[in-house]
Parts: structure tokens; sequence; C-alpha cells
């Protein structure tokens, strides 16, 4: 298992992911961390706390909402959901993101030296 | 607000939050077959160091928190300004009463705010305003007081020399110069100030353009210069940039512009110093003031005001203390019988000194206006509270708190009391205009005065306190104990609580009480301004037009050597004017009477023994030419009037007044003959003069002075480049002012004309001053009186309507309607009779602060007292009267049956 690199590195790409996770609909945090868990393969083990600050980070900006309801297994939970404003702004973070990937995807995957 | 009882304080969210999360994971940990402590263990260890992170998130949700609550705060308000509006809609009367009511109040107290502001409280336009002093010389009178004289140019060239208390100084005297438009010859009189080079840096002021003087500029002989105002600059030469540099006629003489003053600057402006000085309202133009030898050492001729900056942390006082050591060694050396000091006014007090007391007591009347309807629009309001217990009950059934109900009154009369200021700052805009018009070239800083933050920030706070107050006043005057009662009982027969019905009959009693106060200020000072109107000014005013005619002075003010000629061509004026058809005398004089305008000077009678140093007789001292006498109209009780006679080289002749006569000659008919020397000789020296003549006593300065010693000598003997003309007509006298135009222009082409009025505009406009405090004053004691009986009317109505069923049972029980009328005639009366005591007691005491405006009049006079009270009860009567109509042809079937 790798390690993780800074938090810092990854502050940006950690919000993408929860407007990902949200988009599907409300969850609370607990599921959030297990969903991005599930799909990165486990990257995300080591701190998941940092998970939290995201969501309150995105939760001040206007990107997400929150309220406490009944879990699944009648616990009480704090669920958060996007809102438009955080629908909007996850649509265009991943456009940005996936053309950022794409054009150091291209650069790494060059075999020659541009002349 | 309400706050949800239930909700976890952030701490307890937080912690809530991460212990689900880990509640979870280790659940999941324990079914994939850990035991419960590994799995506890690797949950934490997932999460990370919960510290930091519970840190974080408990600042994020306590920021949260606060956000929501201020959004909530504005949603309640929001929902209850407009729940106000509706409200306020469904019943407009109400609404448009409570805010005309309130917006005429502050109105009028914002107008007078305003003009207090830019005339007392602001700062002048100047840098530092606050370190700049006049400097005066004082001089003790013989009973006591002291009176502040300028400073000659001896006295001036010292002080500017020897003190080390002020930074700088400067000195400036009027100069009136007569000035050709480009491209004509007629000839304008533009305010003129001659001034030493230091007067702007005192004042801070650059020029907007060009330069001001150098010091080499105020040198005997040094180049003729000039710097423009930016007033002058427009209209006089188009707002020209290349204005630098050219020459402009100033009195005759060719004159280099250096410069152009920003705009607003116009110092010395009149109407801030003493009227003797003769300033014009605002100064246009300025050119160097420079004293040869002779002048330095002139410590007899005051004509030279002077300003002076302070360092920071000195003291008027220590810098006046160090004034008065310098002219005590002065005295010591030169003259030790002569008692003079100094006397330094900061700028700002010398400015708002005329009209300052006048202004206060204005301000404390219009307040007086504005509690009045304060009090009006609260009564109205407590009506209305009580008119809406019902609806007020339903929203408390339907859950509203008492706190969320007081909350939504307050807001309700915020808006009620924005609007209302909103309305009085567009009135007061109008009415600060309307109030400087009444004093046309009077009120000093006239042109600082104008909406500032000052006044802004008095219509906000008195908008903020009245909202508040209102609104407690409201909600206290609610029962809120009987507000669940009302609802089931479908209680309307209520007339309130007595207590309230006390609270505001007190109301009323004080509104009636403070508008008596207003109406006897009114009356007393009405009373004044007739007695001034019917005081012998001693000059007869009607049928007479007054000109200034200014001749050129060119080069130094050199009546030895220019006066003969000044005297020929003002006599050739007189003259010409004297033939004209349609006049009847003309003449000229030194001050024009009444104007403020005079010039003083020490009078010695031959033949009496020589009074002890400073206690001399000191006269006011008029030049005349013409027949002046019979052109103003003064009476000549003996002797004669100055004729040929006294024009022959070498006559030496006065004419005394009716005061001097009688005090040392015994009558008129025994001073002819007499002789008097007098000190204002200034070019003959002290040989004596010979009374050829007594005439009546005059009003110099203002229309309540006590009669004073006034000598005229004419032209010919004591010369003066310009006078004011009186030209006594047959028909209207401005008709004459052709006649005048052509006599002046014939005789010297650069003469010029100024300050055009009648005598009877010189007369009315002496009274200016008095005319503002009482024009203002009625007015605002006609309001308050207005407002007041409507407070009275609507209290007696609420009452009538609210005591129906009573007064219906009473006359269902054999009342007769006469009865009726009287028990509310009764409540009527007693009100009214309350408010009369205390206003009576209170204006007892209050206008003590008129006594200094009063003239003819005492504070406590009967007359006036028992009038004013008099009318404010027969109008309180008849606005009883209505309702307690109203409450005899109740008729009892209606209102039992309805019940």
């Amino acid at each position: 298992m790798p390690r993780l690199p800074t938090l810092d590195l990854l502050q940006g790409t950690l919000d993408l992911l929860v407007l990902k996770t949200l988009s599907w609909g409300p969850a609370h945090g607990y599921s959030v961390a297990r969903w991005i868990q599930q799909l990165t393969d486990d990257v995300l083990r080591v701190g998941e706390g940092s998970l939290y600050p995201a969501l309150h980070r995105l939760e001040e900006r206007g990107w997400v909402e929150s309220d406490w309801r009944r879990s699944e297994n009648n616990r009480r939970a704090k669920f958060y959901r996007l809102t438009p404003a955080g629908r909007a702004q996850f649509r265009t973070e991943s456009q940005v993101w996936s053309r950022f990937s794409t054009a150091i995807a291209k650069v790494l995957e060059a075999g020659e030296q541009p002349v | 607000m309400k706050r949800d009882p239930f909700r976890p304080s952030p701490r307890a969210e937080v912690d809530d939050e991460i212990r689900f999360h880990l509640e979870m994971r280790v659940r999941e940990l324990i079914q994939q077959g850990y035991s419960p402590e590994d799995a506890r263990a690797m949950a934490e260890e997932r999460f990370g160091p919960v510290r930091p992170i519970q840190a974080t998130l408990l600042d994020s949700t306590r920021r949260r928190r606060h956000r929501e609550h201020r959004v909530e705060v504005f949603r309640q308000l929001a929902q209850d300004a407009g729940y106000a509006l509706r409200a306020f809609r469904k019943n407009p009367g109400f609404a448009v009463a409570a805010i005309a009511t309130l917006a005429l109040g502050v109105g009028a107290a914002l107008a007078v705010f305003t003009v207090v502001n830019g005339v007392l409280v602001r700062p002048l336009p100047y840098r530092e305003p606050a370190r700049l002093g006049m400097i005066w010389i004082t001089s003790t009178n013989p009973d006591g007081t002291t009176s502040d004289l300028p400073l000659t140019s001896g006295f001036y060239s010292d002080i500017a020399r020897e003190s080390k208390q002020f930074e700088r100084m400067a000195a400036f005297r009027s100069w009136p110069y007569s000035m050709a438009a480009p491209g004509s010859t007629e000839q304008e009189q533009v305010a003129g100030a001659r001034v030493t080079p230091g007067l702007f840096e005192v004042l801070g002021v650059r020029p907007m353009l060009g330069t001001v003087f150098r010091s080499e500029d105020a040198v005997p002989g040094g180049p003729r210069v000039a710097v423009v105002s930016h007033d002058l600059w427009r209209r006089r030469f188009g707002a020209d940039r290349a204005i630098i540099g050219r020459q402009v006629i100033l009195g005759g003489e060719s004159f280099t512009v250096v410069g152009v003053m920003p705009p607003g600057f116009a110092f010395p402006r009149g109407a801030e110093l003493p009227a003797a000085f003769q300033f014009a309202l605002r100064t246009d133009v300025w050119t160097p003031l420079a004293f040869d030898s002779t002048e330095l050492r002139d410590y007899g001729l005051m004509n030279l005001s002077a300003v002076g900056k302070l360092p920071p942390r000195v003291t008027r006082l220590s810098a006046e203390s160090e004034l008065n050591t310098l002219m005590h060694n002065f005295l010591a050396a030169n003259a030790p019988q002569v008692k003079l000091g100094y006397h330094v006014v900061s700028l700002v007090d010398q400015a708002g000194r005329p009209v300052k007391r006048g202004l206060l007591i204005l301000l404390g009347a219009v307040f007086c206006l504005l509690l009045i309807a304060s009090a009006n629009v609260a009564s109205l309001l407590v009506a209305r509270v009580t008119n809406r217990q019902r609806e007020l009950a339903v929203r408390a059934a339907l859950g509203a708190g008492r706190r969320r109900i007081a909350g939504q009154l307050i807001t309700e009369n915020l808006v009620l009391a924005a609007a209302g200021t909103a309305g009085g700052v567009l009135i007061s805009l109008w009415a600060t205009r309307v109030m400087i018009a009444l004093v046309p070239g009077s009120m000093p800083r006239a042109d600082d005065i104008g909406l500032d933050w000052r006044v802004i920030l008095v219509a906000a706070l008195v908008a903020l306190v009245g909202g508040v107050v209102f609104g407690l006043a409201a909600s206290l005057s609610m029962s809120w104990k009987r507000l669940a009662g009302t609802l089931h009982a479908g209680d309307t027969r209520s007339t309130g609580p007595t207590s309230h019905r006390y609270g505001r009959r007190a109301l009323v009693a004080v509104e009636v009480a403070l508008s008596l106060i207003l109406l006897i200020g009114a009356a007393l000072l009405t009373r004044t301004f007739v007695a001034l109107h019917q005081v012998e000014t001693g000059f007869d005013a009607t049928g007479v037009l007054t000109a200034g005619v200014g001749l050129p002075v060119p080069g130094r003010f050199n009546p030895a050597a220019d006066g003969p000629e000044w005297s020929r061509k003002l006599n050739e004026i007189a003259a010409r004017l004297n033939a004209s058809p349609g006049i009847i005398a003309a003449g000229a004089v030194s001050s024009l009477p009444l104007s403020g305008a005079m010039e003083g000077g020490g009078l010695q009678i031959v033949g009496e023994a020589l009074p002890p140093p400073g206690q001399g007789l000191q006269a006011q001292y008029n030049v005349v030419v013409g027949d002046y006498f019979a052109a103003a109209g003064i009476r000549v009780l003996a002797g004669r009037s100055f004729d040929g006679r006294d024009d022959e080289p070498g006559r030496r002749s006065i004419i005394i007044n009716r005061e001097l006569a009688v005090r040392h000659f015994q009558s008129p008919a025994n001073a002819v003959g007499r002789e008097v020397r007098s000190t204002f000789d200034f070019t003959r020296g002290l040989a004596p003069r010979v009374i050829v003549g007594v005439v009546d006593d005059v009003k110099q300065i203002a229309l309540d002075e006590a009669p004073v010693i006034q000598v005229y000598v004419p032209e010919s003997q004591l010369t003066y480049p310009g006078l004011a003309f009186l030209i006594r007509t047959r028909g209207d006298p401005l008709g004459a002012l052709p006649a005048v135009r052509q006599a002046a222009t014939a005789v010297d082409p650069l003469a010029t004309i100024n300050e055009v009025r009648t005598m009877e505009d010189v007369v009315s406009q002496s009274l200016a001053r008095q005319r503002f405090s009482m024009t203002l004053i009625g007015i605002f004691a006609g309001l308050a009186l207005v407002l007041a009986i409507v407070g009275l009317y609507g209290v007696l109505s609420l009452l009538v309507g609210q005591r129906r069923r009573e007064i219906g049972v009473r006359l269902a029980l054999g009342a007769r309607p006469g009865d009726v009328t009287r028990l509310v005639l009764g409540e009527g009366v007693r009100v009214l009779a309350m408010g009369v005591f205390l206003g009576v007691g209170g204006a007892f005491v209050l206008t003590r602060v008129l006594r200094a405006l009063l003239y003819g009049i005492s504070t406590t006079d009967a007359v006036t007292y028992v009038g004013a009270a008099l009318i404010v009860s027969i109008v309180a009567l008849m606005a009883t009267w209505v309702p307690a109509r109203r409450a005899a042809r109740v008729d009892p079937r209606t209102v039992l049956i309805a019940d």
C-alpha cells in the first residue's frame, strides 16, 4: 500500500471526489468515505478523518448542505447532499480535471522529445 | 428570535459526527471477523489524528451556526417589514397621519439642525481651522464692558515680529475696487481685501491656478499684483485658464493677475466679522498689503483685522497672555496712561458669535415641536394597538411568542419612523433654503450650511430612537395577560386599563404645555419686533434711495494729497443730484444709518476740565456732503445744517446730536457756537471745531441701541473717497437710480455705484435677525398648536368611541344629552387645565433664555401669558366640543342592541 502524499496536494482532488459521490444522492460521511475507498481501491484508507473538514468546507462554500437524520441502522447521523450550486461546481471541476489529466497523460506517454 | 431548545451544542454535534463514523467502521470490522478491541484500534488508526480534525470541525460548525442566526434575523425582519407595509396599506389613514406628523416634526428639526451645524459646528473651510484665531485690541469702556477693536499697522507689525507663540500671522483690511469688465468701460465694484502675503498660508489654502503673493510683493512700491476668486474668474473672465499674467484694471490702476483661488474661498466673508469693518459678503480680489516706515509706527489708526495660526498644543489663552505682555511693555514705555490689551478669539466662535444664542433658542423650540409631533404619533400608535388587540391575539394564539410580537411592533414602528424621517429630510432640504433666504446676507457662514454626515447621522438617530420608543410604547400599552382572553371573549368593550388612559391624557397635557410655551415665546418676540418698529430712528426712510458711490484711490490711501479732489468730486455729484428734477434733496454720509457701519473717535469739549485718561468722550463720527440732513429727514434742532460757508478754506465746523447737546450743554440751543476738539481729525490736528448746529439722535447700529454721542463734519474738512448717497424723491425712490449713475460718471468715469437699496430696505434688513427668530418660532408655535389640538381631539374622540356603551347605558338610565356632553367636556377641560398650568410654569422658567433677544417687554409679561393661554384654551375647547357633541348624540338603542 503506497502512502498517500500530503493532504495539501490532495485537497482539490478530495473535494472533487466528495462532490462526485454526493452526486448520487444524500449520504453521511461514513458512506462517502466507504464509496471513495471502494472506487479508489482503498487509496484513501489512511486519514479518513480528513474527509470531514472537506465536507464542512464544501458546506461553507454553499456547495453542500446537511441535516441530521436516522441512518440505515436507526442511529442519528449527519447527512450531506449537493446543492444546485454544488452540482454546477461538480460539473465544471470534473471537466477541468479530465482536461488536466488527459494533458498530463499525454505528456507522460510521449515517446519523443518535442522539437 | 427563538432558539431550538433541543438543538445540540456545536461541540456535541461534532463529537456525534465523529463517533458515528468510528462506530460504523468498528461494526464493519467486527463483521469482517476482528475482535472488538482490534476493530476499535484499527478504526481509530484509519481515521487519523482526532483532535486537530475535531478543532477544525468545531470552528466551521460555529461559523455556520452564526450565519444561520443572521439569516434568520434578517428573514424575520423582512417578514415583519412586509407585514408592517401590509398593515399600513390596510389602514392608510393612520399611516399617512403618523408619517406626515413625523415628517413635519423631523423636517423642522433637521432644518434648524442643518443651519446650526453649518454655522456653529462644522469646521471652517480652511486647514486646521481649530488652530486659527482672530486677534483684536481690547479697550475697557467706562462702564466696565470691553470692546474688540481693529489693530493699527504699528501694533500689528510689532506683534507679527515679536510674538513667539503664533506659528504665523496675517493682517487684512477691506478695500473695495472698481473694475471695468473686459472690453467695457462700465465700472463694477468688486469686493477686495488688501492682505499681508502670509494670509493664504495661515489659512492653509493654495491657489487653483498660478501663485499667491510672495513676501517681496508686500513692500512699499512693490509690484501691483492681484489674486482673484474662483467666482470672479468665472463670472468676469469666462473661466479662462490663460488669465495668469494678464493685466486687470482695479481702481484705475493696472494689476497683474498672479493667481486664482479654489472654488468656495472668499475669506474674509463679511457676515463672519463685525459689520463695522465693512467687509463684503464674499471677497473677490486680493492685493498685497504693505506698510511704509510711517505706517510701521502708526498706533492711532485702527483699520486692520488680524488672524493668526497657533502651533498644536498652544492654547488661545497662552497666546493672548504673550500678546498682552508685549502690549504692556509697549504702553509702559510709550503711553503709560493708556489701557489696552489683546483678545484672541477662535475663528469659529468669531463667525458664529452674533447668531449663536438665537440659533440655540431656535434649536430648543424646534425640539419642543419634535416632541409634540412624536407624542402625537405615540398617542396614535397606542390607540391603534388597542384596536388591534384582537389581531395580535390571533397571532399569539398561532404561536407567536411575546418577544416575537414585541419585535414585530418595533419593526413596524421602525418602518414608520424611517418613512417619517425620509419625508423629514426632504422637507428640511427645502426649509433650510427658506431659512437662509429669510436673512439675506446676514447669516454667517451661509455658504457652509448644507447636508453633511452629521445631519444624516442625526436623522438616522431620530428614526432609530423614534422607532424603538414608539414600538416600546405600543408593546407596553398592550395588556399581554389579557391577550389570550381577548380572543374568546370577543371583547370589544374594552376601554383599556385606566392607567393607559391616564398615560395618553398626560401625553396630551404635555403637548398643550409645550405648544403654549412656544406660543408665549413667539408672542414675546413678535411684541419685541413691533416695539422695535415703533422706535424713533431719527430719520425718515420713506421715499429715500441710497447708493454707495466710490471714487478710485490710486496708490496708497493719502487723504492729505488726494482729499481736496475727492471732496470736490463728491460735492459736485451732490450738487448735480440736487439740481435734478424729481429729487427733493440729496446728500451723502460716510456710514449709512442702521447699516451697522460706524466710525468712532474721541471728543473733548473746549472749556471743560480734561477727563482722566481712558474716560474721555467717545463719539460716532460721520462725514457728510450736500444736503444730507434734509435728504435723510434728520431734524435740525438748533443752529443750521452745513452749507457753502463750511467749505471755505480754514473753516472748522461740526454738527452734534441731541445726546451730546443735552448731556454737556443743557440744551441744543445752548450748544450752538461752543467748541469741541476731535481726535479723528487725522489730517488737521487738534484745533477746535465750532458747533454750527444740533440734529436729532440717529440709530446707527441697531434699533434697540441707547442714544450715543454722534457728530458730523463736512467732507470738505475731513476728506473721504467713498460715501453713501441718500436721495429723497417725490415718487418711487428706485426711479432716481439713473440720475445717480449719470451724475457719478459725469464727474468721474471710474466712480463705482454699489449697494443700491431703498432706506426702507435698510431699516428692514437691520431687523433681519429679529424677523428670523420671530418668524421661525412663530411658525413652530403655530404647528405645535395645531398638532397639540389634533392630539387632544384624537384622544377625546377615541374616548367617546370606546365609552359608547357606557354612554348608551347612562342615556338609557335617564341621563340627559347635556350630562353626557358635560362628561366629555369635563374630560377635555381637565387635560387642558393641566396643560395650561404646566405651560405657563414652563414658559416662566424657559423664556428667560430669550431675555437678550427682547426689547421693550419683560420675559414675564402678564398680557402675553394670559393672551397665549386664552388662545390655546379657546382652540382646545373647540376641539373638545366636537367629540362631546358626538357623545350626546349616541343612540342608546343601537349601542345596547349591537351588544
